[in-house]
């Protein structure tokens, strides 16, 4: 009876339930043909956007560290474990410069080649960067920085797992490390800057961290916040937090046993494993944005957005102009932030597993000649097996690890065939030898970057004064900020071909007090107490720094310009135990690949470089001040160099000048030898002048004693052929000698387009060699070339006797002292000339002229003749000449019978000349 | 003996023809395949001014009518041959139907004000005519044409009930005014289809009378006409929409003036076999003004608070939607037509106009539509959509009755009424074609081919983003093989 009712009530609540469920489906029906009831709410439910394609990977179960059910066990998730099933997780982790970042090649510091002493390797675990300032110290002493733990706890945050946050320097587990204050791996700084045993046991390791690449959406604000509190066992478990796998309950992680099915896997809706998206890359790497629609906006300047803050880098497809960042011009700047991005290329479409049998191609230098793909590869089976996670990388500026996979990437050259789409580029080749592509394509950033750090001074905050460039303005979120962005140096940065094109970087110059022999970086710890008394600044240092004495020290005051406050600091610090403390300054180079365009966004105007105001040396900006007036060292690894001049302006600020010549460089059009052009207007206005003054000393003398009367005679005297010969020569060197001075000199012509210019003056250099080859030709076959070589004997003779007549008897209106007839048509100085001319100066200049426009062709033939930084100022110093010889031979051309008389003969052929008895006759 | 005293004339003409030339074939310009879109663009002479030609005064528009035609003698016969006066196609053949139909506005019926049959003295103040105001209307009368329609510049012309000039409009100085049709002309009925502005078409609103650049380029940018692209011979004027004109004919192209493959970029130009110029140059449609969407009829007659774009008692429940995201279908310039009559299954979405094409379709190309849902009154005893009267005596929107108005609405366009009415859904296509935005502004790459893409790609026949998966003639091949 009592059962029975129980029972009864049973089916009664169940009926009340499936009624309800029923009623609920039912409005769910009725809701979906009655949609215009709810207005626009459920508008157009046709073009929701195309669910991601679905996760291919398996269910799983998750397993902890001992490889129990983590349901069982409620431990956190162990990725080695759980992957390790399918996956040889293992190989991954140890395979992996993301893993490792340094600690396998950890060194005694000072010993890594960049020039800081000390440093302990190239990666982020044991490489110093003052932009995040803090040390990660070889070994317990009293300024210890950052032990093992305190580096976990506090970059640990940009690192995957694994490696440092689960191994010892030696190569044991962490877990397996005693506590122990004095042991650097063992220990943790406490509050009160004293080192305390740190129980890894405890605390966990991080174990590389599989989800927060491989899931859509990783919660990495949890992770972040779990390592920031130490806790790193519980990391990649809080990695999870929003799936729905695994839930917090104040400081506890739950798992949620409706996650997983009888058998304990995953079910599908909960397995998200994909391939890495660009937003999982940016997690570390950079501001990414990956919605077209949804405008973008800087989200302050966090070391998390790395390659945004150093460079200005933003990957994503949106235009510019419709991003929501206060860019100044923005509507104009109708490109996208990044055209590979905005064609659909991911970060790993280059940035691949180098053992990805889709992607992997064998690099050039080891691949043999006669093979251009490799069909034997592994299979898909074998790579997910043992998927390599090193990935292609370049070989950037300040990324030194790794330096075996250098320029494993894919380079512009391995997708795009440039020829084809540069054909409207004069000189491409050349151009491609002496640029990196990003030079043109990357013109501009237009997003900020960090310009100055400047860790000799901090504010009551405990940080630094930092400086950034492209932005005006706003604070630290740019939320109110002009962002102007700024135009990136050009530096030589060798590539694997072993050249070094230019190649667009930032420069990021730091200031900080360095301590002891050898020196390293005064802890943070150690600058806040010289500096802050809890948030407030000491009084004397008020004192020392508050130049209006407004109680407050304003971020334009708070710099150590004066021996006083470099002394005040230096003091405070030594006694705090800190021996001979000093400033220090570097120059980090950041160098840009991304943010690529193409188009008429990229640099496509000559005169960009061709200019005085050329790209190429053109400066930039490091700091507005000289913290300490230390000028500051520049820091890299080799992979690029810094060749131009640190120079301090009248006004304090310190900036980098490019120097294009150090290179080997010699642009036309900006570059030029001032003393050649010097000598050659020199040579120029003095031809100008001599022949002014013998022209007025003629026609003074003319008026004085009138020209004797000579018996003349009227004679052919230039063939037709001769006549086009000249003229062609003549105004084909006009020609040559004007469209040379726009190219020498483009900024003093701005009406003419240097790139058609150029190709003008190649085609005219053709029609001069075409014709000068024509008539020496003309010249040998027909005989005519003894009239060019003088007779030897008396020859000397001959042309004083010719210089006499220029110089006396042509005042006195004597008779010119040869004959010019058809057979001699030239005087014994012009035969000498003539030689000059023909056989010296005019094989130079198509030489030199041939070779500068070979230099792409033949360029080692120009290379072992000098380059460009050679030739070309010897072609211009030539074409001087030439310019002058235009003058004196114009000149000399109206000293026949009558001032017309020659030119005339020229162009018609017939001339009157003096008539000479016959010498010998 | 002595040459010519020219001859340096010949030599000078030689040395800089042995210049000139070398550099003039050598020395290149950047190719520039764009072409002239210019060229193809009508000139027009200056319109002749009517001012003295057309004293006035006129009593009606029949006599402005008269008064053109002592001139221009054809004008009017010429407009009685064409869509804008017949408001109907030609005799034409629809797929899967044996009898050839006509189409338009005369006799079919849409998903907005549904149709004009027992309606007509509303909707005909669109029609380029006078005095339709029933099924009689004398189709051959020369004189009921409304020249001013079209070619009055005054502004000041406004047309009533049948389509008579509004009380009050001086017929006169609309007649001293006429010219080429602009802007104005074309935009007094075509941005107000449906019934006002925006409300019809998706890509022409009254925001086109003086547009921005970024609403239509060709307009906004270079100023230019309707009549520009929509030419026009003896008063045919080229251009179709799908709602009434399904055969593709008069089509206009963007390649009526652009080169096939002017852009720079080959990957682009690989595109055009396949997509539509609108689909990736109108990223968005009603730029401006917003556009009905979905229009729920059975809403209507209730006394509740009324908003143009929200609710009307006369009309139902509407939404309207502004910059929408158009829908992509393959498109072949041809459409299938619902035709009254056509039996409808009341539970499932009819399609009024579905455009014709698909992926193995090599005249089909992927083209924006606006398509516009609505739920509409139909027949529950003959499964048919019906035409229910709304204007005038008798009809919804005086006596909010649906059975009177389905009986009337029956009545007038020759159907039998069961006696039930009932609500089913329908569709409506409009290729979007206007707006074009500036070059800056069109689709780019991630736009379709991303994660977030606008694409549908399976739904399109595509195996997956054709980007990885493979273009359209390795899917057919697949799909063949």
């Amino acid at each position: 009876m009592f059962t029975k009712s129980k029972h009864s009530k049973l089916k009664f609540v169940q009926f009340i339930l499936l009624i309800g469920a029923v009623l609920i489906a039912l409005s769910l029906v009725a809701n979906r043909v009655v949609w215009a009831q709810e207005g626009g709410e459920e508008a157009q439910p046709e073009t929701e956007p195309a669910p991601r394609t679905p996760s291919l990977h398996p269910g799983i179960p998750l397993l902890d560290e001992d490889g129990n059910h983590v349901l069982d066990s409620g431990k956190p998730v162990s990725t080695i474990k759980t992957c390790n099933n399918c996956h040889d997780a293992e190989f991954i982790a140890s395979h992996s410069f993301h893993s490792d970042v340094g600690l396998s090649e950890l060194t005694a510091p000072g010993l890594t080649g960049n020039g800081r002493a000390w440093d302990t390797s190239a990666g982020l675990f044991g490489k110093w960067n003052p932009i995040t300032y803090r040390y990660l110290s070889p070994e317990v002493d009293k300024h210890t920085d950052l032990t093992t733990a305190d580096w976990v706890k506090l970059l640990g945050v940009r690192h995957v797992g694994g490696g440092p946050a689960q191994y010892s320097r030696s190569g044991q587990e962490l877990t397996l490390m005693p506590p122990a204050a004095d042991n650097i791996e063992a220990s943790s700084i406490d509050a009160n800057g004293n080192l305390v045993a740190w129980d890894w046991a405890e605390s966990g390791i991080i174990e590389m961290n599989c989800f927060l690449c491989h899931l859509p959406e990783p919660n990495n604000e949890a992770r972040k916040e779990a390592i920031h509190a130490g806790n790193f066992g519980w990391a990649n478990t809080a990695t999870l937090l929003g799936t729905g796998i695994v839930n917090q309950e104040g400081d506890e992680f739950i798992w949620n046993a409706e996650a997983f099915d009888e058998n304990g896997e995953l079910f599908p809706e909960f397995v998200g494993i994909q391939d890495p998206t660009n937003e999982n890359c940016g997690q570390c790497h950079g501001l990414v944005h990956v919605d077209p629609q949804t405008p973008m906006v800087l989200s302050g300047c966090t070391p998390e957005q790395w390659s945004t803050i150093t460079t200005g880098q933003i990957m994503s497809p949106q235009k510019i102009a419709e991003s929501g960042i206060n860019i100044e011009n923005k509507a104009d700047i109708r490109r996208s932030w990044d055209i590979h991005t905005e064609r659909v290329v991911k970060c790993t479409d280059c940035h691949y597993s180098l053992n990805n049998p889709v992607y992997y191609q064998e690099l050039t230098e080891s691949r043999p000649e006669h093979l251009q793909f490799d069909p034997r590869r592994i299979d898909l089976g074998e790579y997910l097996y043992r998927p390599l996670h090193e990935f292609a990388k370049g070989a950037s500026a300040q990324g030194a690890l790794a330096p075996s996979l250098d320029n494993t990437l894919r380079t512009c050259a391995d997708c795009h065939e440039a020829e084809t789409t540069h054909d409207w580029l004069p000189y491409a080749d050349r151009h491609m030898v002496a640029l990196a592509c990003e030079s043109c394509h990357i013109p501009e950033m237009y997003a900020p970057a960090r310009q100055m750090y400047d860790w000799t001074v901090v504010q009551t905050s405990g940080e630094p004064q930092v400086a950034c460039r492209g932005v005006e303005g706003g604070g630290e979120t740019f939320a109110t900020a002009l962002v102007t962005g700024y135009e990136p140096v050009l530096l030589p940065r060798p590539n694997e071909d072993g050249a070094a094109p230019l190649s667009p970087h930032n420069l990021v110059t730091s200031w900080y007090w360095v301590y002891g022999d050898p020196e390293r970086p005064v802890p943070a710890r150690d600058l806040q107490a010289a500096w802050l008394d809890g948030d407030v600044y000491h009084d004397d240092v008020l004192e020392a720094f508050d130049a209006n004495k407004n109680g407050v020290i304003e971020p334009e005051e708070l710099i150590i310009d004066s021996e006083r406050k470099e002394v005040l600091i230096a003091g405070k610090l030594e006694g705090l135990g800190l021996e001979n403390p000093r400033i220090a300054g570097e120059i980090q180079p950041y160098n840009i690949n991304h943010n690529v365009t193409h188009g008429e966004w990229a640099t496509k105007d000559c005169q960009t470089c061709h200019s005085e105001d050329s790209r190429v040396t053109r400066p930039i900006i490091l700091a507005d001040a000289i913290p300490g007036g230390v000028m500051p060292t520049f820091v890299g690894n080799g992979t690029t160099e810094l060749n131009g001049d640190v120079v301090k302006t009248k006004d304090g600020a310190l900036y980098y000048e490019p120097r294009a010549g150090a290179d080997n460089l010699y642009v036309i059009g900006h570059n030029k030898v001032s003393w050649i052009d010097w000598a050659g207007v020199l040579i120029f206005l003095g031809t100008i002048g001599g022949v002014f003054t013998h022209g007025g000393l003629r026609y003074w003398s003319a008026r004085k004693n009138p020209p004797q009367e000579h018996e003349m005679k009227t004679v052919y005297m230039y063939t037709v052929y001769e006549r086009l010969w000249h003229w062609l020569q003549t105004a084909v060197i006009l020609l040559l000698t004007f469209t040379g001075l726009i190219i020498h000199k483009p900024d003093m012509f701005g009406a003419f387009s240097f790139s058609y210019v150029v190709q003008v003056h190649n085609v005219l250099a053709a029609i001069l060699v075409a014709n000068a080859a024509l008539a020496f030709f003309y010249n040998i076959a027909s005989g005519e070339i003894k009239q060019y070589l003088p007779e030897p004997r008396g020859f000397f003779n001959q042309m004083a006797q010719q210089a006499m007549f220029y110089l006396r008897g042509i005042f006195k209106g004597e008779e010119h002292p040869f004959e010019k007839t058809p057979e001699h048509k030239l005087n014994p100085l012009q035969q000498v000339t003539y030689l000059g001319l023909l056989n010296v100066l005019l094989p130079l200049q198509i030489i030199t002229g041939a070779l500068i426009w070979g230099a792409q062709r033949w360029p080692n033939i120009a290379a072992q003749v000098g380059g460009l930084p050679f030739l070309a100022p010897f072609h211009t110093l030539i074409a001087w000449l030439f310019a002058s010889f235009i003058v004196m031979h114009v000149y000399l051309t109206t000293t026949g019978p009558t001032p017309m008389a020659n030119i005339q003969a020229m162009m018609m052929g017939w001339e009157d000349v003096e008539t000479h008895p016959v010498a010998g006759d | 003996m002595k040459d010519s005293k020219y001859v340096w004339l010949i030599g000078l003409l030689i040395t800089i023809l042995i210049i000139v030339v070398p550099i003039f074939s050598v020395v290149t310009a950047e190719p520039d395949n764009s072409g002239d879109p210019w060229a193809s663009l009508p000139e027009r002479a200056p319109h002749v001014d009517h001012t003295d030609l057309m004293p006035g005064p006129y009593e009606t528009g029949q006599d402005v009518t008269r008064a053109c035609l002592e001139c221009h003698e054809n004008a009017a016969h010429e407009m009685t041959q064409t869509v804008h006066w017949t408001w109907e196609s030609k005799p034409v053949k629809l797929p899967g139907r044996d009898e050839l139909v006509t189409i338009g506005k005369k006799n079919q019926i849409n998903n907005f004000c549904i149709g004009i049959q027992g309606n007509w003295t509303g909707c005909t103040r669109c029609h380029a005519g006078y005095g339709w105001d029933s099924a009689d209307f004398d189709f051959s009368m020369e004189e009921n044409v409304d020249c001013l329609v079209c070619h009055e510049q005054s502004g000041l012309y406004v047309k009533a009930n049948s389509g008579l000039p509004a009380e009050g409009v001086d017929l006169a100085v609309a007649a001293q005014s006429v010219s080429t049709p602009t802007r104005l002309n074309c935009g007094g009925c075509h941005f107000n289809g449906g019934g006002g502005n925006a409300v019809k078409h998706g890509d022409l609103d009254s925001s086109m009378f003086y547009p921005s650049e970024d609403i239509d380029v060709h307009m906004g940018r270079y100023d230019f006409q309707c009549v520009d692209c929509h030419k026009t011979e003896n008063h045919q004027i080229g251009g179709h929409s799908i709602s009434v004109s399904i055969n593709g004919e008069h089509e206009i192209s963007c390649m009526d003036c652009h080169e096939n493959d002017l852009h720079t970029d080959d990957r682009i130009n690989a595109h055009i076999d396949t997509i539509a110029c609108q689909t990736c140059h109108i990223p968005e449609g009603a730029v401006r003004d917003a556009t009905k969407m979905q229009w729920d009829w059975s809403q209507a007659g209730q006394d509740i608070p009324e908003d143009p774009h929200e609710y009307l008692k006369i009309k139902g429940r509407f939404v309207y939607e502004r910059g929408f995201m158009p829908e992509y279908y393959w498109f072949n310039g041809e459409a299938d037509r619902y035709i009254l009559g056509d039996k409808i299954d009341p539970t499932a979405v009819t399609s009024l106009n579905t455009p014709q094409g698909d992926i193995t379709d090599p005249n089909a190309k992927i083209w924006p539509f606006k398509v516009h849902r609505a739920i509409q009154i139909y027949d529950a005893g003959y499964n048919y959509l019906l035409q229910p009267k709304t204007v005038g005596e008798g009809g919804y929107w005086t006596e909010f009755d649906w059975q009177l108005a389905a009986e009337l609405g029956a009545e007038a366009s020759g159907m039998a009424y069961s006696g039930e009415y009932g609500w089913a859904q329908t569709e409506m296509y409009w290729a979007l074609t206007h707006m074009v935005a500036p070059k800056e502004n069109a689709l780019q790459c991630s736009d379709c081919h991303s994660d977030d893409g606008r694409m549908d790609w399976e739904a399109l026949g595509y195996y997956g983003d054709p980007l990885r998966w493979g273009n359209r003639s390795q899917t057919i091949g697949m799909t063949n093989n």
